[in-house]
């Protein structure tokens, strides 16, 4: 994080003369593992989760889809229990009525496959209220990024007591496609620095992707997600490891995975996450 | 270990007592110091010697030389490189002072006929993987945008390479960056590199000249495994004053020297500061207006000569890097280091220079909302600061015991403070503050070092270290449980320590061996070994360390590096010294290098000592090295062959791995012709293999990102494409007044704009993120030119 914001300082000294192309590689194929996509929050409507294998990391065709598993949500604090089912390439559960998350609750995702059996487990901590999204124009000269449009910020407050681990994540008009990401503990960095504060001004002001800000009649949607800390610091792993490049790269390492093959003598490995979060949320429409 | 020191100890005394022994005719001793009789610079490594014989010595550091010989009449012979040749006559009937001053002859600068002998022949000295250069012929090779830069002239150098443009630091020898112990006058430096890595902090008009050891250590030097870069500062010139300067398209440098008091003391002040900021300035609107981005340096130096036997010297330097957007965010970073020095002589034989010095690295990261804060919003900030503190103190003896043996021994101590990180967040009236607790060591030393050359053609220097490490109060040891390799470790518990209590001690004997046999005067084999030990780690899991990367000391948990070397080469100098050759092979092991965990937290963790992994390294290699000094085109050509691994258990399937600075093959041609007086022109072409990368084999689709995994689990498993470069630059001199001299200097970086790969890393396509892409990152993606007007008068 604290690397990221050296990038943009860097662009500025050295911009002029750096530069990045496409370049085709000749790697060697490797093995494919199945990837598990699961993140189940307290918001209601469908919930869904992904399964799917992984594939060479420039074939630009989807993943292929696996559709043979079984798949339960445990409530480990009530004792309900959640199926997923298979449909439209994914495996959903209609939480319409009554949404499935409970802030405190623990959780157990249980999938069957290949006739053994993974387990993955998590909790939902609470989460804090966004309280607004406010937001400049910009020319383009004013603008750091050269490029005129809306800038937003939003505006949160870290609960006191406790330490709380937060991912912040936005989207331009509607959620299907991510926009930023940005992690927080407390509302700053660092553990132990900043209990009860708001959030500090380069979270507050990362919902913008700087090189193709707002622009008139769109809208800004920014979901807050609570997070454990493993659940914490697997996706910094995962932030890391996607925003890898400029002169500080970090090298590349395989992100951890916390879906446990329970058989004895199991051989398959899956791979990705399960993860549980409260939710809030917030939007702005600039005109 | 206690009886290898005696062992050793006792081996000296009956070689001393021999020599005394057939001592019978009485002898007497010439010392004194060699000087530049223009600017009463010291001039080091003067050859010093009885004519027609092979008795001889030259001049130290600090220009002091010591020679013993039979009573009687004496004609010596004083020379070096471009001064000519000094000759006179003694007659020692007693010991006998003689300060020497030697007068450059006209054409030194362009060096194009021979005048006296070659400073310190390689084929002459003892020591092996040790490169020299001078500060004039720093000047001459092609620059980045106009700036003169030691560190990337010792790229040039065999056996040192580097990961890429704008990398923090060098590697020599298949060490990782940190294990450089970089000296300013004698005061180490922690971070090299001004703008990120673009340029090097020291002013090339304050700098005299720099050794390069790799290798053979002598047993003054410790506390880094790869080697020493020793930069010497220039005195002052106690003559006259000058002013030098250069006005260049990124810095500007001003330099002042001149006489305290004509022959006795001398002064230097070096300035250089960086202008992009001000030329932007204004350009910038909104966000950018009050972007800052400068860095600056400043050095100085003074020093007084008492009498014959007394000499002091102070010298300091401060450099920053500033960058920042308005309040929002400021950034800063930088070097400051002090020393003094007195040089003493204590008998015409016995020599002392006693060095004290303080050196600090710092930086500074704040956040604040200040310009952009509503009015009812509190006002908020987050500050972060880190710094290394040492002071170090080291008296060091040379012992003149005749022609043939001396003797060098000190001690040496550094006490070091560390602040890893405090963090205080501000909001309103509210205040969190976390801090990092702080860290003390102390780093001692003793050692002696015996040069004995009995014969003209055999020669060894041998002797020891002995080094002790100690972690000490106040602080915190941190005690973890041992889990899987690659697994955060978990804390089992931890104890406080009062101030100057020993938390945990390391100690270790050194051996350090130098050998040289010559067939002839033109060739000579030599060979050694030399053990080291590092007790300073820099924390870095990127392609190349940031400014932010901590220092931290060896702990009860962190061992330190000890690193084991052996050397052998053949060298050749051609009989009128019109060129030199060397050929050298070298094997290293080194243990306890750091490695990190997968996702590491290497900043504000009080708990880092978990995220760290011991491992293994060992590098070998040979290096050519042909360099002319002579003529109207001279230069020199580098080539390395080399590899260097590292085995962690808990990475890469606990197999032996490529660093991530391995190159193959290094080849580095750096050549200057002259044409006239006026003009000459030089050429730097560079050739490397590719640095290791590790790359992605799949990617894993998860919450609408790709993420890259490499299923092989191995790491740097590929190689970025070939490195190589030209650089070209041309110097023209104007009319050379009686007292206004200047020059142009125009540079070309990466004459053919060829993009070298930094790195190669994965990512969605910016404009449709269902695409994925490979992408090659060029730090420096075109020609770079560059323009320096230099002046002096």
């Amino acid at each position: 994080m604290k690397k990221s914001l050296f990038l943009i300082l860097f662009a500025v000294a050295a911009g002029f003369t750096a530069c990045e192309d496409k370049i085709d590689l000749d790697i060697t194929k490797g093995i494919s593992y199945p990837v598990l996509d699961a993140w189940i929050t307290n918001e209601a409507g469908i919930q869904t989760i992904k399964f799917t294998m992984s594939v060479p990391y420039t074939d630009n065709s989807p993943a292929p889809i696996i559709d043979d598993a079984k798949i339960t949500l445990f409530d480990l604090t009530t004792g309900e229990s959640y199926p997923f089912l298979f449909k439209d390439n994914k495996y959903t559960y209609n939480a319409s009525n009554k949404a499935i998350g409970v802030i405190g609750h623990g959780y157990k995702l249980h999938v069957e496959f290949k006739g053994e059996i993974f387990e993955a487990f998590d909790s939902i901590k609470r989460v804090t209220t966004i309280d607004s999204i406010s937001y400049e124009f910009k020319t383009k000269e004013e603008s750091i990024s050269n490029k005129e449009g809306y800038y937003a910020k939003f505006h949160a407050r870290d609960l006191a007591g406790a330490t709380d681990y937060y991912w912040i994540r936005s989207y331009r008009n509607d959620t299907l496609r991510r926009l930023e990401d940005n992690f927080s503990i407390d509302g700053s960095y660092d553990e132990g620095v900043s209990d009860g504060n708001t959030f500090i001004l380069p979270i507050r002001e990362g919902i913008t992707d700087y090189d193709k800000p707002f622009q008139a009649n769109e809208k800004a949607i920014v979901r807050m997600l609570s997070l454990t800390h493993p659940s914490y610091d697997f996706l910094t792993q995962v932030n890391n490891q996607v925003n890898s490049g400029g002169l500080f790269a970090k090298v590349l390492e395989n992100v951890k995975s916390n879906v446990h093959n329970t058989t004895p003598s199991g051989k398959t490995r899956i791979l990705g996450w399960f993860g549980t979060s409260a939710v809030s949320r917030a939007e702005r429409t600039f005109k | 270990m206690k009886t290898k020191a005696t062992m050793l100890l006792s081996l000296l005394i009956l070689i001393l007592a021999g020599q005394s022994a057939t001592a019978q005719q009485q002898r007497y001793t010439v010392s004194g110091y060699v000087k530049d009789k223009k600017n009463g610079e010291s001039l080091v490594g003067i050859s010093i010697g009885k004519s027609g014989t092979s008795l001889g010595t030259v001049s130290n550091q600090y220009g002091f030389y010591s020679l013993t010989l039979p009573a009687g009449e004496h004609e010596l012979q004083f020379s070096y490189m471009g001064y000519g040749t000094y000759k006179t006559t003694v007659n020692l009937r007693k010991n006998v002072t003689l300060d020497v001053s030697m007068e450059a002859t006209s054409s030194q600068l362009n060096v194009v006929t021979v005048n006296g002998q070659k400073q310190e022949r390689t084929v002459n000295t003892l020591n092996t993987s040790i490169n020299k250069l001078d500060i004039q012929q720093m000047k001459k090779m092609p620059t980045f945008m106009g700036e003169v830069d030691v560190l990337r002239a010792i790229q040039t150098l065999p056996g040192v390479n580097t990961v890429g443009e704008g990398a923090s630091g060098f590697n020599v020898r298949g060490g990782n960056s940190d294990e450089n112990l970089i000296l300013l006058d004698e005061a180490p430096v922690y971070n090299s590199t001004h703008m990120l890595g673009f340029f090097s902090v020291f002013n090339p008009d304050a700098v005299k000249s720099l050794n390069l050891i790799k290798g053979g250590f002598p047993a003054e030097y410790g506390g880094r495994t790869s080697s020493v870069l020793d930069i010497r500062m220039k005195d002052g010139n106690n003559q006259d004053f000058n002013v030098n300067g250069g006005i260049g398209n990124i810095f500007s440098r001003l330099s002042v020297e001149g006489p305290l008091v004509k022959d006795k003391s001398s002064f230097i002040v070096a300035a250089r500061r960086s202008y992009i900021d001000i030329l932007m300035k204004p350009f910038v609107k909104g966000d950018m207006k009050d972007t800052k981005l400068n860095f600056y340096d400043l050095t100085a130096k003074a020093n007084y000569k008492f009498n014959k036997n007394n000499s002091l010297f102070v010298s300091g330097y401060f450099g920053r890097d500033v960058f920042g957007f308005g309040k929002d965010i400021n950034m800063n970073w930088g070097n400051t280091t002090a020393t003094v020095r007195w040089n003493h002589v204590f008998t015409n034989r016995l020599f002392m220079n006693f060095t004290t010095y303080y050196s600090k690295y710092d930086y500074s990261l704040k956040f604040s909302n200040d310009s952009k804060k509503a009015t009812n919003e509190d006002s908020q900030g987050y500050d972060w600061t880190s710094n290394i503190i040492n002071y170090g103190v080291k008296p060091s003896f040379t012992y003149y015991i005749n022609a043939a043996n001396s003797l060098h021994f000190g001690v040496q101590g550094i006490y070091y403070t560390f602040k890893p990180g405090t963090g205080t967040s501000t909001e309103g009236s509210l205040k969190h503050v976390k801090q990092i607790n702080d860290q003390h060591a102390l780093e001692s030393a003793v050692y002696l070092d015996h040069e004995f050359k009995p014969t003209k053609k055999f020669g060894i220097q041998y002797g020891g270290r002995l080094s002790a490490y100690q972690f000490i109060g106040k602080g915190t040891a941190y005690y973890f449980n041992d889990t899987t390799p690659g697994i955060r470790k978990r804390l089992i518990g931890s104890k406080d320590y009062n101030g100057n209590d020993l938390i945990k001690g390391y100690y270790y004997f050194e051996p350090r061996i130098s050998a040289r046999y010559a067939f002839t005067d033109e060739h000579a084999v030599k060979l050694a070994y030399s053990r080291t030990t590092q007790f300073m780690h820099q924390l870095s899991n990127t392609a190349s360390p940031t400014p932010l990367d901590i220092w931290t000391p060896s702990t009860n948990n962190i061992k330190p590096m000890v690193s084991d070397q052996y050397t052998a080469g053949y060298f050749y100098n051609a009989p009128n010294d019109a060129y030199e050759l060397s050929a050298e092979v070298f094997y290293k092991t080194t243990d306890n290098q750091l490695d990190y965990i997968d996702n590491a937290n290497l900043q504000l963790n009080p708990l880092i000592e978990a995220d760290l992994l011991p491992s293994q390294g060992r590098a070998y290699g040979l290096e050519l090295y042909a360099k002319k000094d002579i003529g109207k085109t001279t230069g020199w050509v580098s080539y390395t062959l080399s590899r260097t691994e590292r085995k962690t258990i808990g990475i890469s399937m606990d197999e032996w791995f490529l660093n991530r600075y391995d190159r193959t093959h290094n080849l580095n041609l750096v050549l200057t012709h002259t044409f006239t007086k006026r003009t000459s022109l030089s050429a730097n072409w560079v050739f490397a293999s590719g640095t290791p990368g590790t790359f992605a084999d799949n990617r894993l689709e998860f919450q609408d990102w790709d993420i890259p995994y490499n299923s092989t689990e191995k790491r740097n498993n590929y190689r970025l494409p070939a490195y190589h470069r030209l650089d070209l630059s041309m110097t023209l001199k104007g009319k050379q007044l009686k007292r206004w001299k200047g020059e142009w200097v125009f540079s070309l970086y990466n004459v053919y704009g060829r993009r070298n790969a930094y790195t190669i890393y994965f990512k969605q396509n910016d404009d449709d993120p269902t695409k994925r892409e490979a992408v090659r990152l060029s730090i420096i993606g075109s020609i770079i030119p560059g323009i320096t007007y230099n002046f002096k008068f």
